[in-house]
């Protein structure tokens, strides 16, 4: 089939759509999205000030910013396939002409768009309450930013392709990992490098974590006024895991789409 | 008789549901993971922090180990009403239970025994993996009391925390009947809240005033302090004190659970809620 640019654009722009149209459209999702960032990241807040290093708190508020849009990636890239595989939508995706790499992509903006509200109360939540000062590098914010939501949600993309593989074990499985990868990437504190409390090895291991090398850049660059020169190399891996993830999750797609049709898997239904 | 029968069989079913969907030791590991990395996590944020202030201490890294162990099962029985509720709306079971003749107090009852039955292995493992992953990564024993009293001790503190555990699994009961969208939003903030307000990391004279008041309230609160107190002050006398709060306070929320949710579905009975779903 030949590659359809218009098709594909407009697939895109209506997956990201209805995403956006369902959060914005029913203010309740906002606050349902809001719970967990920021109850979590108030809780380590309050842990750091309790633990005599209050001016720390801000740590906890950027990694409440952060799990906001690692929960999206989670529980609306990772498991939307399988949930679309149960009420019988993966199907029509299938038989469509929308290529789904780009209902992936589609669905990864609006889930960043969506999940922004969230983001931007935390934000607040931590400068009113907490105090929080930052010391930012804008430019290396902003870059970093955009580079770790990109390797995330790439990463959400091979997930997704995986848990189609699943029944109802990817909420298990989501339930499983969404834990030790926080901890892994240190969202809360430094995961690598200086500070860390992990031995060199499980750094290395860590490291293969987006969010790791997302985190750290981020900590960096917002706190401590490090530019563009001090995070580079965090840059340069966090686009090259964009890239891998996203050709890894759209050959992984292919394979198991290509397995469900033989095995007669991608239209089983719970209900 | 009847009633016992219909609580142990939907215990039953709760073990079912939540430990044998695969096999029971893989579902014990995947249930695991979670909590003990959340636990870790915790430890880690006061390791950096203290370390960095000059604060820390072993007592502390224990006081921290042992309320995120069991807070983990305190977040776990928020879920389970909803799920009991939510799902069985949505795959009609519900409506099933409410007209037997038991109805559903004791089904609801039954799904929060077996979430309890089912956290026990989870805090033990989570709080033994969390003890040595900590020593590895801080090189510091957290001073943990374990001997058959102490266990004993805090067996008997998550019993008595039973009453409040039903408790709070009928007050989120009563609201999943009403709800056909949005069902995990309210145990979400609850167990956040909980985490915040049941002085599961730290101690509530944190919070501003006149927050710590709400952490003295809550059952959930005394049963951390009863853990602590046998697993890290080996002190008798306050254990006793948060036993009695927590049966006490865990009765008394127990009545109101129970009211309520008998309210709520009488309610959402004639309102036309107890099957309705959304697809």
């Amino acid at each position: 089939m030949q590659f359809d640019l218009n098709l594909w654009y407009r697939t895109m722009y209506s997956r990201a759509w209805v995403r956006i149209k369902s959060t914005y459209g029913e203010p309740v999702w906002l606050a349902v999205n809001l719970a967990v960032p920021l109850l979590s990241s108030s809780a380590m807040a309050l842990l750091y000030r309790s633990a005599g290093l209050g001016n720390y708190s801000g740590f906890a508020i950027l990694g409440g910013i952060m799990l906001a849009f690692w929960g999206n990636v989670l529980w609306s890239m990772a498991s939307q396939f399988n949930w679309d595989k149960e009420t019988g939508i993966f199907e029509i995706y299938l038989v469509s002409p929308a290529p789904i790499s780009a209902i992936l992509v589609g669905m990864s903006l609006g889930g960043i768009l969506a999940t922004v509200p969230s983001a931007v109360f935390v934000s607040l939540f931590g400068w009113v309450f907490f105090s929080v000062s930052i010391s930012p590098s804008w430019l290396a914010v902003f870059l970093t930013f955009v580079l770790t939501l990109a390797s995330l949600y790439a990463m959400g993309m091979l997930l997704s392709s995986l848990y189609l593989a699943y029944g109802r074990e990817a909420e298990s499985l989501n339930n499983a990992i969404g834990e030790p990868i926080n901890f892994l990437s240190g969202i809360y504190f430094p995961s690598i490098g200086a500070g860390s409390p992990f031995p060199f090895a499980l750094q290395i291991v860590a490291s293969f974590i987006p969010l790791t090398i997302g985190m750290d850049a981020l900590r960096k660059s917002v706190f401590y006024a490090d530019g563009i020169r001090a995070v580079w190399l965090n840059l340069v891996i966090l686009a090259g895991m964009a890239a891998i993830l996203l050709y890894v999750g759209d050959r992984a797609l292919k394979s198991l789409e290509e397995r469900g049709r033989r095995q007669g898997t991608l239209v089983v239904r719970l209900r | 008789m009847r009633l016992l029968r219909a609580v142990l069989a939907a215990a039953w079913m709760g073990w079912k549901r939540e430990m044998e969907w695969t096999n029971p030791a893989l579902s014990l590991v995947i249930k695991t993971v979670a909590p003990a990395a959340a636990v870790l996590g915790a430890a880690t944020v006061y390791w950096f922090g203290a370390s960095f202030a000059g604060q820390f201490t072993a007592e502390r890294l224990a006081y921290i180990l042992v309320g995120a162990s069991i807070y983990g099962q305190v977040a776990a029985y928020a879920y389970v009403p909803t799920s009991a509720i939510a799902e069985g709306k949505w795959s009609n079971l519900y409506p099933q239970v409410y007209i037997t003749p038991t109805s559903s107090t004791p089904y609801l009852a039954g799904r929060c025994i077996a979430s309890f039955a089912d956290s026990l292995p989870v805090i033990a493992v989570s709080l033994a993996v969390s003890y040595y992953v900590s020593y590895a990564l801080f090189r510091v024993s957290p001073t943990l009391l374990v001997s058959l009293r102490s266990i004993l001790m805090v067996l008997g503190a998550l019993l008595a925390s039973v009453p409040a555990t039903l408790a709070l699994g009928y007050v989120l009961g009563s609201y999943s009947i009403f709800v056909s969208r949005f069902e995990w939003a309210l145990p979400s903030y609850v167990s956040g809240l909980l985490m915040i307000f049941c002085e599961a990391l730290f101690p509530a004279n944190v919070l501003p005033y006149p927050l710590p008041l709400v952490a003295e309230l809550l059952p959930f609160t005394y049963l951390m302090r009863a853990c602590r107190a046998a697993l890290i002050y080996d002190l008798w006398p306050a254990y006793v004190a948060s036993m009695g709060f927590l049966i006490c306070g865990g009765l008394v929320f127990l009545a109101i659970g129970i009211i309520a949710f008998s309210l709520a579905e009488r309610s959402a009975r004639g309102k036309g809620f107890i099957d309705k779903k959304v697809m």
